[in-house]
Formats: C-alpha cells, sequence, structure tokens
C-alpha cells in the first residue's frame, strides 16, 4: 500500500461548535509525522478520526485502502495501534504482560506469536524487569509505557500516539524514540501529537500543524522549527537545539543532537 | 425543577419510595412508580428520556427475575417499589447539581467534608459515566468488540468493568489529597458562595411530605 | 526563619520497606526558586507531599525527622482532573474552591479569584463549565485556584506537563514573578532546559537521598547528571549538545550561553 494514511477533506463539528475544517493530507508507510498545534486546535478530534471513534461530516479518512467511516474501532485496531490521553486508566490485566497481550489477543493472533509480540513490545521499551508486575504497582509514567507496549504489541501499520512522552524521565524517552524509530524502519507509519519540540526533532521528521481547526502547515520538521516568527504566530516555539542551530548559522539547519554536535565541532575546530 | 431548594429534591427523592412502600401494594407501589418515572422523563438533567430509559434498563433484570423465581403476584409486589427507588434515585442525579447541594448544606450549618460525601455520591454516577466513555473508546481501540451477541458483551464487560473500578478507587485515594491541598479539612467553616434560595412554599411542604409519610406510616402499622 | 526545612526527613509509604525519601535535608527561603529533579520513582513528589503535611498525615506511612513550614503550603498534583472539585458550575467557583474551604469573607474571595485568573492569563475562560475545559486550560484553572489561596509557600508537582509550548512559558514567568513577590516555590519538573532561568537553586534526588543540592546553573552542569547508573535525569538539551559533541569545559546550558562560548 502506498499509503498509510489519508484525510480528504474532512470536517468535524461537535454539536454546532465546528473542530475540523477541510483537512487534507497523507502518509506514506514508514513516514514519521509530528501533529502540533496549541491546546484545542483539534489534535485529539483527528486522532478519535483516525481509530473510527468519530465518523468525518464531510471527506473521507482512510487506512491503508480502508475507509474509516465504514469500520468499526475495532476493525481498525488491526491496522492503527492508538495511545490516547489518560492510557493509565485502560490497564485492566494482572500482570503488565497479560494486558500488553490483550489486544494481538482479542484481534485473533495465535497465542506462540502473541507471546513473541509481547516480549517484542516489552524489551523495546524497558518493561521486561515488571511483565510480571500488577500494572496498577508501576508509577502512573510507567503505567503510559505499559499502554504503549499494547499499542506496539499490535504491530499494526500505522501508530497514532498521543502525547508518548510526557511526564517520561530521559530514560523512558529515549527508549520510546528507539522503539518508534525502529518500527518506522520497519514500514510502521507514525502520527506523533507532542508539545515535546526536542523530542519531534529528534525522532520524527515531518509537521502537520493545525491551528482552530485547520491545516496550517504541512512541512519538514527540521525546516520548519527554523521559522521562529511562524511558530509563535502558531503557538509553539522551536526547541533549544534548533534555536542554537538558527543563532549560529550552522550550515544545513541541522536540529537532532548528534548532527547539532558535528557541526558545532567543525564550527570549534576552525 | 431546578429552582427547587436542594432540601426540597432530596425530600420528593425519599418520599416517593416510602409512599412505594407504605401504600397498599400493587397500586400503592404502580402508582408512586409511575410519579417517579414520570418525573425522570421530565427531567432537564440529563438527555432526552435518557434518564428514564436508564431507569427502565436498570430495572427490568429485577421485574425479570422476580416473575421467573417468585411469580407474578410477588413481582407485581416488589418490583415497583424496587423500580420507584431506582428512578427517584436516578432523577435526583439528573436534578441535583452537586454544587448546590454541598452549597446548601454548608448554609444550613453541615460541615464541608460531610457535604461532600453526600455530593460525591451524587456525582459518582455521571463521573463514572464519563470515565467508563473513556475507557470503552480505549478498549475498543485496542481490538474489543462491543457488537455482536450477548456472550461476546459477557467477554466485553471483564474488560471494561475491571479498569473502570480499579482506577475510579485509585483515583479515590488521589482525589482525597487533592482536595486536601484545597483546603478542605474544614476545621474552618467553610464561606457559602450562593446559598440557595429556601421560601417558605417549599419548607412547609417538605415539613408536609415528612408528616404525610409518617402519617402512612403509623396508618399502616395501626 | 527559612520559608520551608527539611532537617533528617526519612519517609516510608504504608506497608513498603524502601523509603521513598531518605535523610533528606533541605531548606527553602522566602523568595527562592527551588527545581527538584530526578528520574521517575527518586522521590520528588514524595518531597512535595510531605512538605504540604499530607504525608504521613493523609496518607499513613513512617516519617522521622523534622519540618517547619512558616506559613500556608499548597501544592499543585500534575494530575488536574483529580484536583479539580467536581462541585463547581463555573471556573470562578471552582477557583473559589480553596479560599472558601478557608472561610475568607466573600469580597476577599472574590478578589483573590480575579486576581489568580489574571496571573495565570484565564479570565476568558471564566464563565466555562470546568468540565469542558481541556487539560492545558484545566491545568491553568487549578493552578488559579492555588494561587487563590495566597500561600506563602508554593509547591507545584510538574505544573507544566499538560501545558503547551506558550503556556508552559506563562508558567515559568509567574513561578518567578511569585518568588520575587516574597514566596517560597519549590518547582518538581522533567522540564530541564526551563530550569536555568527559572530557578535559583536545584535539588537532584536520586533512589530518595539528596544527591546534590546548591546554585542551579551548578548542579546542572555536572557531568554525573548523564549517568544512568547514578540515576541521572540528565540536564539541559544545550548542555547535551556541548557534551555529545565532546566539547572542553563546563556546559552552557542554555542557547544564550552557547553563543556566547562558540567563535
Amino acid at each position: 500500500m502506498s499509503v498509510a494514511l489519508a484525510f480528504e477533506h474532512v470536517s468535524f463539528a461537535y454539536a454546532g461548535r465546528p473542530a475540523l475544517a477541510d483537512v487534507s493530507f497523507a502518509i506514506a508507510p514508514g513516514e514519521r509525522v509530528a501533529l502540533l498545534g496549541r491546546n484545542g486546535a483539534g489534535k485529539s478530534t483527528l486522532l478519535r478520526l483516525v481509530t473510527g471513534l468519530l465518523h468525518p461530516a464531510a471527506g473521507t479518512v482512510r487506512v491503508g485502502d480502508w475507509d474509516a467511516a465504514a469500520r468499526h474501532p475495532d476493525e481498525l485496531a488491526r491496522r492503527v495501534g492508538s495511545l490516547f490521553q489518560h492510557a493509565d486508566q485502560q490497564l485492566f490485566a494482572r500482570t503488565v504482560a497479560d494486558d500488553v497481550a490483550f489486544g494481538p489477543r482479542v484481534t485473533g493472533i495465535p497465542e506462540p506469536e502473541t507471546a513473541e509480540r509481547v516480549r517484542r513490545a516489552l524489551e523495546s521499551l524497558g518493561l521486561l524487569e515488571v511483565a510480571a508486575e500488577h500494572p496498577y504497582d508501576l508509577p502512573p509514567p510507567w503505567r503510559k509505557l505499559a499502554a504503549l507496549a499494547g499499542a506496539l504489541a499490535l504491530e499494526p501499520m500505522l501508530l497514532v500516539l498521543d502525547e508518548p512522552t510526557a511526564g517520561l524521565d530521559r530514560r523512558s524517552r529515549a527508549r520510546v524514540a528507539e522503539a518508534l524509530a525502529e518500527r518506522a524502519d520497519g514500514g510502521t507509519a507514525l502520527l506523533v501529537v507532542t508539545h515535546d519540540l526536542g523530542f519531534a526533532a529528534e525522532t520524527l521528521e515531518r509537521a502537520l500543524v493545525l491551528e482552530q481547526g485547520r491545516l496550517a502547515g504541512d512541512a519538514m520538521l527540521g525546516p520548519f522549527l527554523a521559522e521562529a516568527k511562524r511558530l509563535e504566530g502558531l503557538g509553539l516555539m522551536a526547541p533549544p537545539l534548533a534555536r542554537l542551530s538558527q543563532a549560529l548559522g550552522l550550515p544545513g539547519g541541522p536540529v537532532r543532537e548528534g548532527e547539532v554536535a558535528s557541526a558545532l565541532v567543525q564550527r570549534c575546530s576552525t | 425543577m431546578r429552582a427547587l431548594h436542594p432540601f426540597t429534591l432530596i425530600g420528593i427523592a425519599l418520599a416517593l419510595p416510602a409512599l412505594a412502600w407504605l401504600l397498599p401494594s400493587t397500586w400503592g407501589g404502580l402508582a408512586a412508580m409511575s410519579l417517579a418515572l414520570t418525573l425522570c422523563a421530565a427531567t432537564g438533567g440529563g438527555t432526552r428520556f435518557g434518564v428514564l430509559r436508564t431507569a427502565l434498563l436498570t430495572a427490568a433484570p429485577f421485574w425479570f427475575f422476580l416473575f421467573l423465581l417468585h411469580g407474578v403476584a410477588s413481582m407485581l409486589t416488589t418490583a415497583p417499589r424496587l423500580t420507584t427507588m431506582i428512578a427517584s434515585f436516578l432523577w435526583l442525579v439528573a436534578e441535583l447539581p452537586p454544587a448546590r447541594l454541598v452549597e446548601a448544606m454548608v448554609a444550613a450549618g453541615w460541615r464541608a467534608s460531610v457535604a461532600f460525601l453526600f455530593s460525591a455520591t451524587l456525582s459518582a454516577v455521571p463521573a463514572l459515566r464519563e470515565r467508563a466513555h473513556r475507557i470503552v473508546d480505549a478498549q475498543r481501540c485496542r481490538g474489543l468488540r462491543t457488537r455482536g451477541g450477548p456472550l461476546t458483551r459477557i467477554a466485553a464487560l471483564r474488560a471494561l468493568a475491571l479498569p473502570l473500578v480499579l482506577s475510579a478507587l485509585h483515583e479515590v485515594d488521589e482525589r482525597a489529597l487533592a482536595l486536601e491541598t484545597r483546603g478542605f479539612s474544614g476545621s474552618v467553616r467553610r464561606t457559602p458562595l450562593a446559598p440557595p434560595l429556601d421560601p417558605m412554599v417549599e419548607r412547609v411542604f417538605r415539613w408536609g411530605l415528612l408528616l404525610g409519610c409518617l402519617g402512612l406510616l403509623v396508618w399502616r402499622v395501626a | 526563619m527559612s520559608a520551608l526545612t527539611f532537617a533528617g526527613v526519612t519517609y516510608r509509604y504504608p506497608a513498603t520497606l524502601t523509603p521513598a525519601l531518605a535523610d533528606v535535608t533541605l531548606t527553602v527561603e522566602r523568595g527562592e526558586v527551588v527545581g527538584v529533579i530526578g528520574n521517575t520513582g527518586a522521590g520528588a513528589s514524595t518531597l512535595l507531599l510531605v512538605a504540604a503535611d499530607l504525608v504521613p498525615r493523609v496518607l499513613g506511612g513512617a516519617l522521622t525527622g523534622t519540618v517547619t513550614r512558616a506559613g500556608r503550603c499548597a501544592l499543585l498534583l500534575p494530575t488536574p482532573w483529580t484536583q479539580a472539585s467536581g462541585m463547581a458550575f463555573t471556573v470562578q467557583d471552582e477557583v473559589a474552591f480553596g479560599p472558601a474551604n478557608l472561610g475568607w469573607p466573600r469580597e476577599r474571595i472574590g478578589a483573590a479569584v480575579h486576581r489568580a485568573l489574571e496571573r495565570v492569563d484565564a479570565v476568558h475562560l471564566e464563565m466555562r463549565d470546568p468540565a469542558t475545559l481541556s487539560g492545558g486550560e484545566l491545568q491553568r484553572v487549578i493552578l488559579a485556584g492555588i494561587l487563590a489561596m495566597q500561600p506563602e509557600v508554593l509547591l507545584l508537582d510538574e505544573p507544566t506537563a499538560e501545558l503547551d509550548p506558550g503556556g508552559a512559558l506563562l508558567v515559568w514567568r509567574l513561578v518567578r514573578e511569585l518568588a520575587a513577590e516574597g514566596a517560597a516555590v519549590v518547582v518538581a519538573t522533567s522540564d530541564l532546559d526551563a530550569l536555568p532561568d527559572a530557578a535559583d537553586r536545584v535539588v537532584w534526588l536520586a533512589g530518595g537521598r539528596v544527591r546534590a543540592v546548591g546554585e542551579s546553573r551548578v548542579v546542572l552542569a555536572d557531568e554525573a547528571l548523564w549517568s544512568d547508573a547514578e540515576g541521572g535525569p540528565g540536564s539541559t538539551a544545550v548542555a547535551g549538545v556541548w557534551r555529545r559533541a565532546r566539547l572542553p569545559g563546563p556546559p552552557p546550558l542554555t542557547v544564550q550561553e552557547a553563543l556566547e562560548r562558540v567563535p
């Protein structure tokens, strides 16, 4: 499939209050996309449209070759792995491993394959050591990681995540970044809502920006983060490394830590 | 209805089940039940007829099992009474905002923490419902099938009931803590911000209800 | 007298063997902003709960050592939805919840509420139903509710977690303003980039112990912060990239400082 997710002139309103207006974009398999915008711009609504919890009032949402409005959320779960806010409230199994296994089991994956997927997902997020613990014995940030592991275990073609790094410490953030990068390399498309632009700059490549329900920007993340005025107008702020890169005029405008570091070394040795 | 004093609303919600139990059975129970269900249908709170629907759906199993286990006579005696209780409570939850109840109780001299206990019972239903919706949505997006036959639905319950209860209980802990942070421990008298009006008419009505029920009780016992 | 003092405080949650805080000694003065950093589970939230006199009083557990406070402490939890009273029709009532519980006269409450809403830039939300607010808006309203109580010591647990960058900026600016007005502010945060400018001092907690405490610029330049073995939460992004480039000297912490160091 050449397209993982496509929005074609999608509009949606909550009881008269417009939430999304004429939004169109397409995401290819393996693409890593950040969904940005200030609070209330329509990001959560967009995610709910992708997972089939809401149906567009106008336009079409396509997940692969499926029309999302023609499917129920539990069917779409075979293709879309999701992480919502308050994900820590959805856990219910007796052990973390059992909870992560819920998705694969319920979508009909045979047992040995499920166990393997669970192990992979837990390992990529550093949760193997707590696999046998009760989910509510974990601190809330780790419960969120367990919920993310559940989405990863579905091994979907598209991951839609709402603030996956909020409240996580540096080590956990790095694990999430690695796990997502690994999936994207394997062909999974990523759509991540995040306020953490540092994380976005490091892990994602493209930015979709919502402002009052409209798509106000669709650009590669690097160059986008260099436009300070534009960011400000959208309620965003460039992360420190992007600002540093801009201020020093580093060649190529790098925003990732590794690239900025190399450019700095070059600059300081001349 | 919203304009009525909270104590009046509570009075009605308590009087209806009392009437259902105190009036001669079958016709008495059915009369009280009809009143309660009418209130549910007329309430401004909640979605149109949503409250009525919830009351009927909640009460239905009782009718079914009473008929099955004890026969028509028992069903007609007890089921209307149970339905009245359910309907009255749901009506009260829909009509009485917890904030107004707290204001009324505090203005009447109750301690804020006690007032909160009562109002928390009222707000528990809508709060739990909202949480349940959120959990259902999350589980559906993990592949949980919620349509289909009764067996599917029963299997779905576990993925819904457990996180609902677990997270709600967990939150009670956090909420108690959070309220403490907002000065709630209340050795100090809380300032009423907008105490509801309590006209003489309503006070008389409430006493009337109380005396009426007591009178009925005496008459039934004698 | 200091606004808040911990002297050799050790605390265990009920039915746990490992202490959540071990031998913590710390002083916070009026007019000072102290940042608390550390990995998940290092004890930052617990420290704030102890400071707010919520543990062991409400949650139980065992506390040794002494805590002294010079005035009213108010705590902002990282989860605004649990902190909402659930008993307010409007944002105005929600913010008034705290002051009403303190028994203030109505005029005083009205003034305090309005001022608090102004400070968090939420006056436009005044008549909204708190249940319809987004996570970020609610976080601001709850913060206003805490400010309206006019505490001497302000304890904030991840105050910017739910906020967009604009909201986060507002909170850090507000924190400095409040300190300038004489409050003592203690903030537990994972937003390390904000700390060099927002905090006067920083406390690094690891495994419930104070691993380092001092001027923010000194503590945040510590190489040990980058060690996983030590339970280090890392430091600012600029410090990180300086370290990655293996450039000499203590790392700059902010973009501004880096610009001064690079040719």
